[in-house]
């Protein structure tokens, strides 16, 4: 057994709101560069829909991630030889119009028309060649289900499912859907890079691109099956969601999470065993993902493994806040988190709490949990999304969250405090009371403290900060901005 | 001093240290800056196979000139390779691959100079480095298809000469024009690459044929 410390998101979708609060400091502190215009670390893509870029999930289209070789995992769009006797054309890179033309406005127009009889107007602008351009997609161009009667039925995530009938106005569902990068613990991306660099940083499982060592082959964009790395066409080189790592290291949520105004985001530190890594990725079905890649994570309340995780030369303050983290409890204890499409075997460590439907016209019903099947989304989308099309798990996190309402439904008075019905309700799903009112807290109360549980780098480890500070990996006087 | 001195024994010093110091320094300077500045997200249906025939051509081209320009043909001889067979085997390659990196180089200048977004993306070193590169190309293919001249005798042991530190000019003097323009435009390309893009020749990524597939790294490394 290796120990390793990964630290881990989880995002409760139940309650994302899908107002984009959480691109927009991510936008302004680390992509607001030329030939990072059209890149977003962080983005909200509406379900159903494509998404950003079209059709990332899509790895018949793009071959990312991996498949199933006869043991092991191999990556879906060829192995090392593979791709360093084809590394003159990367056939699976997305054009930039799949993401979108970035494009800005000549605003001067607006300051610097002469008098006239009508308003002036500014014409969209392409950041790239400068030229007048008509804006044909864009990052959140589905936002709220725009054009999902078109863009909707490309979306694979209907498998098994008539999507005919769903697309209908009146059956038609929504959920947002934010996403960053995954930061697995089998990393497409690191795997696919010629040049080795990207890397799984060894103390936090951070992947992140080596500024200095990139080349610029571009195999990690198209090896990421949610194609979270960006090539960035003015530097030629490729970038990444960074998981805020500075803020990481000053025990600081990401900015993502610090500024969502739902308290969706949870950040804690997971352990797990690093050399069960491979085997888990190469589960025999998908379906056995999801149960692999939990069985790796160690319950660092069991003094053996604390003791172990000390002795691998995990940091004290690691193992402490991973006997506190939210991620811990939401993905282990109570198997609410879910992972998003672990079919693509790079075992994501952002993990999605599905979300309930709009339920008003069912509460009262003495349905109790049964009603999940019932909900606007239907179970089998959500299983597509976030259990390789596992219902039963899906299921049984919906039921948890429906029974922990029945439960404080009851509490608040709506029934008798000590309803039997709604400890029943629990009891089926395998809660507690005590449990309950622990998740309670977590879910609905949400407090900041409780969220983010991010143990500070002792400044012995990470060199001298004030000298790096707003540099992140850029060497001085290389901040993609120049002008060559 | 006369041109062929000038051109076969000054400029190939100049060009040949330019290129050792000028890697040397680009490295120690700006490895920032150490990457194959791909534009294929911009522009990928004319970039294919343009890049496939271009790159694959030249690649071969470049170990046909070194195998059959340094190695001394009395070395070849005596393994068997007569003059003559080599001249046959030179010819046979150079004209499938030097075609292969022609067509190849046409279709990147169709392509950069073609598409707006590519051509506004490009600097006007991107511009000088195709535009050398392809005028090597296009006057090693002339050569090897329309020039008959023996460079066994000639270029071969004119190059071995420059490199073994003693130049020989008289060796070159006689060979037709537009294989002394070959060679100097070669030696132009060479003394200029490395301050242009093509820098990533030597990023061939090799290491990745066996490393792991999961790279760790802490925190500190240095």
């Amino acid at each position: 057994m290796k120990i390793k410390a990964q630290i881990a998101m989880v995002m409760n979708l139940d309650k994302c709101l899908g107002c984009h609060t959480c691109s927009i400091p991510c936008k302004n502190v680390w992509t607001n560069r030329q030939g990072a215009e059209y890149i977003w670390y962080n983005n909200v893509e509406t379900k159903p829909g494509i998404g950003y870029p079209k059709n990332w999930e899509n790895q018949q289209l793009w071959k990312g991630g991996w498949s199933l070789g006869k043991k092991r995992p191999v990556l879906r769009s060829g192995g090392h030889t593979k791709k360093f006797a084809g590394i003159f054309h990367n056939p699976d890179l997305p054009l930039i119009d799949d993401y979108y033309e970035p494009w800005s406005y000549d605003y001067g127009k607006l300051i610097e028309s002469p008098r006239r009889r009508r308003q002036p107007g500014v014409r969209p602008k392409s950041l790239i060649t400068g030229e007048n351009m008509r804006i044909k997609w864009g990052p959140n161009w589905e936002d709220d289900l725009a054009g999902a009667d078109v863009t909707g039925r490309e979306d694979v995530n209907f498998e098994g499912l008539e999507k005919e009938v769903y697309l209908q106005f009146q059956n038609v569902f929504m959920l947002h859907l934010p996403r960053i990068c995954e930061h697995c613990l089998n990393p497409g991306c690191v795997a696919s890079c010629p040049s080795g660099a990207l890397y799984k940083r060894d103390e936090d499982g951070i992947v992140l691109v080596d500024q200095q060592r990139c080349r610029g082959w571009r195999y990690c964009v198209s090896g990421c099956p949610y194609k979270k790395v960006y090539y960035n066409w003015k530097s030629g080189r490729s970038e990444k969601c960074l998981f805020c790592y500075p803020r990481i290291e000053a025990g600081l949520p990401t900015l993502c999470a610090e500024t969502c105004v739902g308290r969706i985001r949870y950040i804690g530190v997971m352990l797990y065993d690093a050399d069960r890594v491979c085997e888990a990725a190469a589960a025999g079905g998908e379906k056995e993902l999801y149960k692999a890649q939990t069985d790796l994570f160690l319950n660092p309340n069991d003094p053996a493994i604390a003791s172990a995780a000390a002795a691998a030369g995990i940091a004290s303050h690691m193992i402490d806040g991973a006997k506190n983290s939210p991620v811990y409890k939401l993905a282990v204890e109570w198997r609410l988190a879910l992972p998003p499409h672990p079919e693509f075997r790079t075992l994501p460590m952002v993990w999605y709490i599905p979300p309930l439907s709009p339920i008003a016209n069912l509460a009262g019903n003495a349905e109790g949990t049964h009603i999940v099947d019932r909900l606007r989304i239907p179970v089998r989308y959500l299983a597509n999304l976030l259990a390789a099309g596992d219902e039963d798990t899906v299921r049984l996190a919906l039921k948890k969250l429906m029974a922990l309402r029945d439960y404080m439904r009851a509490r608040r008075g709506a029934a008798a405090p000590e309803s039997p019905g709604a400890d029943a309700l629990l009891e089926e799903v395998g809660l507690t009371p005590a449990m309950a009112d622990e998740m309670y807290g977590l879910l609905a109360l949400a407090k900041y403290r409780d969220r983010f549980v991010v143990p500070t780098v002792q400044k012995e480890e990470v060199g001298d900060l004030h000298r790096d500070r707003g540099m992140c990996g850029f060497p001085p006087g290389s901040q993609g901005m120049e002008d060559d | 001093m006369n041109w062929d001195n000038l051109a076969f024994v000054v400029f190939p010093y100049i060009s040949l240290t330019t290129f050792t110091v000028g890697h040397a320094y680009r490295y120690a300077t700006d490895p920032f800056h150490w990457n194959s500045r791909s534009s294929e997200i911009l522009e990928k249906d004319r970039l294919k196979y343009a890049s496939i025939f271009f790159h694959y051509g030249v690649v071969f081209t470049f170990f046909g000139h070194f195998a059959g320009l340094l190695i001394p043909q009395k070395l070849l001889t005596a393994l068997g390779i007569t003059p003559a067979i080599h001249m046959r085997i030179a010819l046979v390659s150079g004209m499938l691959f030097g075609l292969l990196a022609l067509v190849g180089a046409a279709l990147l200048l169709w392509r950069r100079l073609g598409r707006q977004r590519v051509l506004r993306h490009s600097s006007m070193n991107d511009l000088v480095t195709l535009g050398l590169l392809a005028a090597v190309i296009a006057l090693g293919t002339y050569n090897v298809f329309f020039g008959h001249c023996d460079v066994l005798d000639t270029v071969a042991p004119w190059i071995r000469s420059i490199l073994t530190l003693s130049p020989a000019p008289g060796l070159i003097s006689s060979v037709p024009l537009t294989y002394k323009l070959h060679v100097v435009a070669a030696l132009a390309l060479l003394g200029f690459s490395p301050f242009s893009r093509l820098i990533h020749i030597w990023s061939v990524p090799v290491p990745y044929l066996y490393r792991s597939n999961i790279i760790y790294r802490q925190r500190r490394a240095e």
